[in-house]
């Protein structure tokens, strides 16, 4: 069946018919780059946030990543340095929460939180929902320096909250891998270019095939230009995780 | 000097004798008075407005690292605090500064600000009872609750529930309405209304206990985001060494609370924020309407007031959703019997309540403080709470630090003050936190992970050359690592005992030994303020300190040059009218010249000599200036002292920062007066010179030739 979709979306994308697709064959290849990156069971992975900025000194972060997709559930957790230690992130339905040990306080998040100070956003770590929240339309083919690339908009859906309602998605036509994300405010003004040099494939026992996902991940921000953002995925494990690690009390429990 | 004796008997005899005297007479008082009368209220304002910046914030002088990217601005520019180099080794140079002569105090400051979200009425609620039931359970808790018995607890535990289920009634009830409004087009959540059924019954409520802490995640996550009224306050604080300012700031005072412990890690609240920003609205609204009223304002005439009493009656869930079950009984009952009331409903009670008109406000105004306010949280923030200030740090990720709000203060005079009144106060070790400066220790750590992870850093510019260009490899086969969370964390991390960094008491120099951004200097003789501030330059220079001294003026950024814009204006206004002064005194004198050509001539043919000709009309128009100009000087010197008996009210809350006070007290000070006599013999003698010279070239042949 996986092997089935894989050949359909390779096939979809490389055909020269691929701007006369309709909405809704459109929506179905956004499910098919939303499943190719999909779990369905437990996934937690370690990684490293760089943040840059003119005139700053550089913010670096070790967070840990933990999701149960199939609840839609997400904890983060931050390792390093010392002083970030404990501190996290909890997304519950549609509540993102976060958590600093030292004041002992849970605040609500919005989905413009950026991630530890850095220009990331939770949707960066979290489970690919593109084919729930957008919905797409063809823009032209294009080459991305040695790749071919399907350049796709997607339009926020009505009643969907997410950090930028505007996105554009340059697709790899061999590989099926997401290189390049552009993404714009509602005014139409370009807030951030993301790309995704780095894709890495684990087998999933849950899913029985292969997951993957963005080993790197590159943001540079189009408003202050000086600013970029670099996250390098260090490790992934697909193993079960706890039944109660998805609460407040978690969380807390690791900075006792 | 018998000659100048003559010259001026001669000018006061003359002086009545022309009509056209009294008319540049006329003009040199007019001019002298509007001159002496605005430039006494302007020197007035600019020593009340030094008061003001001085006594509140600024001191005499501020200094600031020389390297920083902005320049020092204490109010903020445009918006946005400047941007300070942090000063790193303030010991050395505050004891530098403090040998300087005529250095009183030397004050360690930074300005920041953050802003404070609190949450909605549930999710506060619900974090109360979290922490309620943490404490009860021997969990990590607030340590105000953690010191409570368990039968406190178990009864705090219960009243909040009670409180919640209250607010979940009002939140059906209004879910209840939006159906019913479903006909005009108004939607109702079937997401939220199947959480809200869930909770309204009684099992949801029987079982909580089985397993609290999920219920209250529940709660969190599906009933709170209903509420979408989250309050969010800003403020701007000065972290600063509390027991210096207090010494130094002799205007400033505790209004509710006490100040913070010496010694302490603590926050005081400007009290104006603390009245404009975190008191309940109603309330509010009241107390401006009551001041209003105090100040001749009728409800019935006023669009303001109107617009505040409407507010308050349709504004009352803020009031009902603060209520449990048994407050709301109580409440009902008790406005029922003071209203006179059979309504059954703690809304349209409260909205009758809030209906209030000139006739009825006080007792209204007497029967919610008495009745209501006892039964709800009057202020969001209240002395002794823990506050969580959340700032961004210069780095530029956030940083959450809880400090304990120890009360509200307010600088004397100036209580109204949004200016003064903004800025509340921080301990200095609480606000170095929220600064988030990168130690040595720090940094070599973050160049550790850097280091580990190897990471290469890529230019936007050659990004897609260097990530997508030949050789460039996209797909890669991972292998599973091993995630623990237990073992990757140190145990050394921060962990913040609120209840230690509450006691703890520091030291002078552990507050003086870390960063500051800026530091107030008090002079024991501000006149010397320039040749002080000269002397700091040079110690700087001399020494190394890297720092640089502006005076309370340039510190207080725009706000110091209002009153330099006001004085040109005022110079410029009276140019204007002694250059009109000038041209009609020429045209004047001129005549006055013609019409004594018999005089002068006579005068020439017995002996005078040009000289004396000369001196004679110069000193007539000088005694003419000097006797009018020093009329205008008595009485606008008379103007400002009746001014002064009374004052000039500040018009608004603004001015009482340029009043330093509710009124200006205007003064006549000696500068205008002096620059008034300058103007006046200038004026005066530039206009006569040449009506003077002209006079000189009067012959006795043609004074006779004439009167043939």
């Amino acid at each position: 069946m996986r092997n089935a979709i894989l050949l359909t979306l390779s096939l979809t994308l490389a055909s020269p018919a691929f701007a006369d697709m309709t909405k809704e064959e459109l929506g179905k290849l956004l499910t098919e780059l939303d499943d190719r990156q999909r779990n369905g069971g437990d996934y937690k992975a370690l990684a490293y946030l760089e943040q840059k900025e003119k005139d700053k000194a550089d913010v670096v972060r070790e967070v840990m990543i933990f999701r149960r997709d199939s609840d839609d559930k997400l904890v983060m957790l931050f390792t390093k340095p010392k002083s970030e230690e404990g501190k996290g992130y909890l997304r519950l339905d549609k509540n993102l929460w976060s958590y600093d040990p030292g004041t002992g306080k849970w605040e609500r998040a919005t989905e413009r939180e950026r991630i530890g100070g850095t220009n990331s956003r939770r949707s960066d770590f979290d489970e690919s929902r593109l084919a729930e929240e957008f919905d797409a339309k063809f823009v032209g083919d294009e080459k991305l320096g040695k790749f071919e690339t399907v350049c796709l908009e997607l339009n926020v859906k009505p009643g969907v909250d997410v950090a930028y309602p505007v996105v554009k998605l340059w697709v790899d036509k061999v590989n099926h891998n997401i290189l390049k994300r552009e993404e714009y405010a509602l005014s139409g003004r370009k807030m951030r270019t993301a790309y995704y040099p780095k894709w890495q494939k684990l087998y999933s026992e849950s899913k029985k095939a292969e997951v993957w996902f963005p080993g790197e991940m590159r943001f540079f921000d189009e408003v202050e230009k000086s600013n970029s953002t670099m996250v390098l995925m260090k490790s992934i494990d697909l193993s079960s995780l706890d039944q109660n690690m998805f609460t407040k009390a978690w969380l807390e429990s690791k900075s006792r | 000097m018998d000659r100048v004796v003559l010259l001026v008997r001669m000018a006061i005899r003359n002086l009545l004798a022309s009509p056209i005297n009294l008319l540049i007479g006329g003009l040199i008082l007019f001019g002298t008075l509007v001159f002496v009368i605005l430039g006494g209220l302007l020197d007035s304002l600019n020593q009340s407005m030094q008061r003001s910046v001085v006594g509140s914030l600024a001191g005499h002088i501020q200094i600031y690292s020389s390297a920083s990217k902005d320049e020092l601005t204490l109010y903020g520019q445009m918006g946005s605090d400047p941007d300070l180099k942090a000063i790193t080794d303030f010991p050395r140079i505050e004891e530098a500064l403090s040998k300087v002569e005529n250095v009183k105090m030397v004050v360690p400051m930074g300005v920041s600000g953050a802003l404070i979200t609190s949450g909605n009425i549930v999710d506060t609620t619900l974090e109360k009872l979290r922490d309620l039931y943490k404490a009860r359970d021997g969990k990590p808790s607030p340590p105000k609750l953690a010191a409570l018995p368990r039968d406190e607890l178990d009864r705090r535990i219960v009243s909040e529930t009670s409180h919640m289920r209250q607010i979940i009634k009002v939140l059906r009830g209004d879910a209840e309405k939006a159906m019913t409004d479903m006909l005009n087009g108004t939607a109702v959540d079937p997401y939220n209304l199947e959480a809200l059924r869930r909770v309204e019954h009684d099992e949801f409520w029987a079982d909580f206990e089985k397993d609290p802490y999920a219920n209250l995640e529940f709660l969190e996550n599906r009933i709170a985001p209903i509420v979408t009224d989250t309050s969010m306050v800003f403020l701007r604080y000065v972290g600063t060494d509390l027991d210096k300012f207090e010494q130094s700031f002799d205007r400033m005072r505790v209004i509710k609370g006490t100040p913070v412990p010496r010694g302490h890690r603590g926050f005081l609240i400007a009290d104006l924020i603390h009245e404009e920003q975190m008191k309940l609205k109603t309330a509010r609204r009241l107390d401006k309407i009551k001041d209003a009223r105090a100040n001749g304002r009728l409800i019935a005439t006023d669009d303001e007031l109107k617009r505040f009493v409407k507010e308050n009656r349709l504004q009352t869930r803020e009031l009902v959703l603060q209520l449990d079950g048994i407050k709301t009984q109580a409440l009902t009952k008790s406005l029922q019997d003071a209203l006179g009331s059979k309504e059954t409903a703690i809304g349209p009670l409260l909205s009758e309540l809030m209906t209030t008109t000139d006739e009825n406000f006080d007792q209204r105004y007497q029967q919610f403080y008495g009745l209501v306010v006892p039964q709800v949280q009057l202020y969001r923030v209240n002395v002794g709470d823990m506050l969580t200030i959340k700032a961004f740090t210069k780095s530029g990720y956030i940083q959450n630090v809880n400090v304990k709000v120890y009360g509200t203060f307010a600088f004397t005079g100036l209580e109204k003050s949004p200016l003064a009144g903004s800025t509340s106060l921080m301990d200095l070790m609480s606000f170095r936190d929220l600064y988030g400066y990168l130690t040595a220790d720090k940094a070599e750590e973050l160049k550790e992970i850097q280091k580990q992870t190897g990471a290469k850093t890529i230019s936007r510019e050659n990004a897609e050359d260097e990530l997508f260009g030949e050789g460039a490899e996209v797909v890669a086969e991972a292998t599973a690592g091993v995630i623990d969370p237990d073992t990757a964390m140190s145990g050394a991390g921060r962990k913040l005992r609120e209840e230690d960094l509450v006691r703890r008491v520091y030291t002078e120099h552990e507050f003086n030994d870390g960063v500051v951004l800026n530091a107030a200097l008090m002079l024991n003789d501000p006149t010397r303020l320039d040749e002080t501030l000269a002397r700091i330059s040079k110690l700087s220079d001399e020494q190394n300190l890297g720092i640089k001294a502006i005076s309370w003026q340039k510190a207080s950024g725009l706000l110091g040059q209002i009153i330099n814009v006001f004085r040109a204006l005022l110079f410029v206004a009276v140019a204007i009218i002694f250059f009109i002064a000038m041209v009609i005194i020429n045209n004047a004198m001129m005549m006055a010249t013609i019409q004594r050509t018999q005089v002068i001539g006579t005068m020439r043919a017995i002996g005078a000599q040009r000289g004396l000709i000369l001196s004679m009309v110069l000193v007539e128009s000088m005694v003419l200036g000097l006797l009018f100009g020093g009329l205008g000087m008595l009485a606008g010197s008379g103007v400002l002292g009746a001014i002064a008996a009374k004052g000039i009210a500040a018009p608004n809350d603004v001015m009482y920062f340029f009043f330093s006070g509710p009124r200006l007290i205007p003064h006549v000070t000696g500068a205008p007066l002096i620059i008034a006599l300058v103007i006046i013999l200038f004026v005066t003698v530039f206009s006569t010179l040449l009506p003077a010279v002209m006079a000189t070239r009067i012959s006795p042949l043609r004074a006779m030739q004439a009167d043939e």
